[in-house]
């Protein structure tokens, strides 16, 4: 797509989120919101993935870390919901500097492996430490406190909304100003041929531990908005199944392209609840659409809507 | 004295059932280059229809005879239907399709036996405790060791002694070179796939009397089973074995003394060996 039609459609989209909580109902709105921090989420992923070419199996965890953090400051503190946001991707981003550090040391699939035991470990840490994280019940009644001290409620769905595309929008930006940084460069670099990268004289490492906290970072404040969003924090957010949905979001929409994955989760949110609503067995359906997404298109949607366009006719 | 020996045998014990599934991981990828991630389920599996046949015939030998081979089946299927279309895509594509299969198996699994765990009785002649070495020891969990120890054994001999051994060990080694040499690719992958699956629905029959067959059970095992290959290495049957055994220790000891915690010390355990060995204890640098 030229830059001019580009532009031209991401005015679109802004005019579409600025319209859309003016005409729907607030029960597609609360939808609306899920899937823009879902999309959040999986952006974040495409960072490590799709960019880096690094397979995380375990980014749920700083998704659940943000949820964490957050809720429990709004919970105990009171303070406006930036600070709990603040808190959350602040929380995501220390716990990932170690966890990067340590599961760089492997590279493909043992670092896959090592991401998603980490993981695991974390999701067993928040299902037993019941003083602080309320166990497998997890932490209800996360209140929807204020935009600023003094400010405006936040339990006004409008204004909540505005809150996420807002930082959706942001994070959006910000991933591709970062994206095409030279230090987004070098990560492509490292993505296409780690080797060469090293003989040219440059140590990956750091680049890859960087990274991974960045998009830790950006899950965080992706679940930062959910544990307000939906009132609760739970061991669920954790889980080995939602990393592996988001990886599924990413290829879903289209690895390496930051907008696909938003597309992607909103994909995947939207078939789920439709699915769900028909059988309490949706995983099932999931499973099979997996599985036909990855053996038909492996593009995702926005890779092969891409290749058609620029198909010869 | 008793209490080291009980504890000793602990370990062996949950060695044994992770050597189970880890083997079948290591040797999927090995030949395959793909990262099962559904052979947990297949582990889940395993046990689900060890209780039905156990439940059916009221034979424990016959369903540990005849569960792993249907388990088998089930994984050589759906390999030829799914996985063999992928081969050439990077691994996060085969991964993500694992990942597809084991949340249909999961569910499926749900659908079928609902939400309640399953109870296995273990047979007669191995019920009740054994006085060894001075300790009072389940019966059962001896012959977990025993059987874990036999099934280790001969998949290695199977590997390194026979001909369908040397051709899969030339397939893992170079798949390109030995499909020119007139190997059957295809067909030793489906096969090795087939196999991996038998042996964790053999872990998964042989565990349901300890454990009961339970959802969930697929997701922990693969989760320890990454842990001991990351520690052993992906792709060495040997690596798996001492894997096993690094695991098995650092969870039993870790239990008794930091109960709360033994998962955090198999981390330390795997971080510790990672930072000498990026590639496990016996794994190659890729």
């Amino acid at each position: 797509m030229t830059p001019a039609r580009t532009r031209a459609l991401a005015l679109a989209v802004l005019g579409a989120l600025a319209l859309l909580p003016w005409v729907l109902a607030r029960y597609q709105l609360s939808i609306l919101v899920d899937l823009l921090i879902f999309g959040l989420f999986a952006m974040s992923l495409d960072l490590i993935l799709g960019y880096t070419g690094m397979v995380s199996f375990g980014h749920a965890a700083y998704f659940g870390l943000g949820a964490y953090g957050s809720a429990l400051v709004l919970i105990h503190f009171e303070q406006p919901v930036p600070v709990a946001l603040l808190a959350g991707a602040l929380l995501a981003g220390l716990v990932a500097a170690p966890v990067g550090w340590f599961s760089t040391r492997a590279t493909g699939i043992y670092f896959a492996m090592l991401t998603l035991a980490f993981a695991q470990l974390l999701y067993t840490v928040a299902y037993k430490w019941r003083e602080l994280t309320g166990g497998s019940d997890g932490i209800a009644g996360v209140p929807k406190t204020t935009l600023f001290w003094g400010g405006p409620s936040l339990a006004e769905p409008r204004l909540f909304y505005f809150l996420v595309a807002a930082c959706v929008v942001l994070s959006l930006v910000a991933c591709r100003a970062l994206v095409r940084s030279p230090f987004g460069r070098a990560l492509q670099a490292i993505r296409e041929n780690e080797r060469r990268f090293v003989s040219l004289g440059r140590d990956p490492r750091p680049f890859k531990v960087v990274v991974f906290v960045i998009a830790a970072v950006f899950a965080g404040l992706a679940g930062a908005l959910f544990a307000p969003f939906r009132g609760f924090a739970s061991p669920e957010v954790m889980f080995w199944v939602l990393s592996g949905q988001g990886l599924m979001m990413v290829i879903t929409g289209g690895i390496g392209t930051l907008v696909g994955p938003v597309l992607g989760a909103m994909v995947f949110i939207l078939v789920q609840e439709i699915l769900s609503s028909y059988t309490e067995h949706w995983m099932l359906f999931t499973g099979v659409i997996f599985v036909l997404i990855v053996i038909f298109l492996p593009g995702g949607v926005v890779g092969t809507t891409r290749r058609w366009l620029e198909a010869p006719r | 004295m008793a209490f080291v020996v009980e504890q000793l045998l602990n370990a062996l014990a949950l060695a044994g059932l992770l050597f189970l599934v880890s083997a079948g991981l290591s040797l999927v990828f090995g030949v395959l280059r793909v990262v099962n991630f559904a052979h947990g389920v297949f582990y889940m599996l395993g046990a689900y229809l060890g209780f039905t046949a156990v439940k059916v015939s009221g034979q424990f030998w016959l369903s540990l005879i005849v569960v792993p081979p249907i388990v088998g089946a089930v994984g050589a299927l759906l390999e030829a239907w799914t996985l063999r279309f992928i081969y050439r895509r990077p691994p996060i594509y085969q991964l993500l399709l694992t990942f597809g299969l084991a949340l249909i198996l999961e569910e499926s699994i749900r659908v079928l036996y609902g939400p309640t765990a399953m109870g296995v009785d273990p047979p007669g002649i191995l019920q009740g405790p054994v006085e060894l070495l001075g300790a009072i020891y389940p019966r059962y969990r001896l012959f977990l060791i025993v059987l874990s120890v036999t099934v280790g054994v001969a998949v290695w001999l199977f590997l390194q002694r026979t001909r369908a051994g040397l051709v899969i060990r030339a397939v893992a080694q170079n798949s390109e070179m030995a499909d020119c040499l007139g190997a059957n690719v295809a067909r030793v992958r489906t096969l090795v796939f087939g196999a991996a699956c038998a042996l964790a629905g053999l872990g998964g029959v042989a565990a349901a009397p300890m454990t009961t067959a339970y959802l969930g059970m697929g997701i922990s095992v693969i989760v320890d089973a990454f842990v001991v290959v990351v520690i052993g290495g992906l792709g060495s049957i040997v690596g798996s074995m001492a894997g096993s055994l690094i695991v098995g220790a650092a969870q039993t000891w870790g239990a008794f003394y930091l109960p709360e915690t033994a998962m955090v010390i198999v981390y330390a355990v795997m971080g510790a060996i990672l930072i000498f060995r990026p590639w496990g204890l016996f794994g190659e640098e890729e």
